[in-house]
């Protein structure tokens, strides 16, 4: 039974995979002949059972329960680089534009909270890159994390291209999305 | 004659070529050096990176937690039952997990493979991957030369010519 779960919390929550496993809320997906891109947000229930299976202190898990958690994979279908530039995606809610926490951010925090080093890594490892120039055929993943709000939300993103980002951008919007309950 | 002998000639060359050709998802690097390390395997023996000059070394970095890691860690056990004797060191560093998670996981997923230990993950960030899992190829320089995205099906007789390949010629000059 152990072992089950434990198939189970890593079908459910594998940041670096583009599979998904279900789940409350359904995938969102976009797809055109150069790039693919699902988002799946995560539920509290979900976040909480991966970091406590992956051992992380309970002031850690409360810290990221209370946010809303979308895990995002990333496939390039081109045969050019297409680049993930966090900074040039954008988030808002009917109140206006939403700050993503980032990685600068979850540093400080946990730096602040004395949080052990092996649960820091891991939890860098589960984030989405701030920036990746996907070669062609590669496929990556991991979490944005965002205020946890009622929503909807709106996610637009812009995909440079080329390996001078000189190439023709793909622009994603995804809406309207909401943090899994 | 001598036409005959120029036809022999290129193919050979281009034979060598294609043998040398990188297989899906194995990209070239500029030849950077490997940053060194010291860690620990599961009995606690401390392994060198740079201990190890004069061969090929295929570091990979994984956790338990991560799906592609697990798929495909069984082609990795069968690469390395292919690599028995052979030159080119397989090296597995787990990226921040503690022993128990590790040796559970490992028993049941690839019990034949060994791993070393990178309790606090600063191994592996010093490594910037792009993701998890990742491979390295490095040359007997201490340089990495190859680096492969996500995860490969390393038994496979096209990677398993590109690395017997690899053993056979002088690192590239970059």
């Amino acid at each position: 039974m152990r072992r089950l779960s434990h198939l189970l919390l890593l079908s459910a929550f594998c940041a670096a995979s583009l599979s998904v496993a279900a789940a409350p809320s359904e995938p969102r997906r976009f797809e055109n002949a150069r790039l693919e891109v699902r988002l799946m947000p995560r539920t509290p229930e979900q976040i909480a059972a991966f970091y406590i299976g992956r051992k992380f202190p309970e002031d850690m898990v409360a810290e990221l329960r209370a946010r809303c958690f979308i895990t995002v994979g990333i496939r390039n279908k081109s045969d050019d680089i297409v680049w993930l530039d966090l900074a040039q995606w954008r988030f808002a809610d009917p109140a206006g534009a939403l700050e993503r926490y980032d990685r600068d951010y979850w540093k400080r925090r946990w730096e602040a909270m004395g949080a052990p080093l092996p649960a820091q890594s891991t939890f860098r490892w589960t984030l989405l890159p701030e920036e990746l120039d996907f070669r062609p055929g590669e496929a990556e993943g991991g979490n944005i994390i965002l205020p946890r709000r009622p929503g909807p939300y709106v996610v637009e993103a812009l995909f440079p291209t080329g390996a001078e980002r000189t190439g023709e951008p793909i622009r994603v919007r995804f809406e309207p999305l909401t943090c899994a309950e | 004659m001598s036409r005959l002998l120029h036809s022999v000639f290129l193919f050979v060359c281009l034979g060598q070529a294609a043998a040398a050709e990188p297989p899906p998802g194995i990209i070239e690097v500029p030849g950077t050096p490997a940053p060194s390390f010291e860690l620990p395997d599961l009995d606690g023996a401390p392994f060198r990176l740079e201990e190890r000059p004069g061969h090929w070394t295929f570091v990979h970095f994984w956790a338990s937690w991560c799906g592609p890691c697990r798929r495909e860690m069984p082609a990795l056990q069968r690469l390395s039952a292919h690599l028995q004797d052979s030159t080119l060191e397989l090296v597995l560093i787990n990226t921040a997990e503690d022993e128990d998670t590790i040796w559970t996981f490992l028993a049941d997923v690839a019990p034949e493979l060994e791993t070393l230990m990178d309790r606090t993950g600063e191994v592996t960030e010093a490594w910037q991957p792009r993701g998890l899992p990742a491979t390295y190829l490095v040359d007997p320089d201490g340089r990495i030369q190859y680096q492969a995205l996500g995860g490969r099906p390393w038994d496979e007789p096209a990677y398993r010519r590109f690395l017997s390949g690899l053993l056979q010629e002088p690192p590239p000059e970059r």
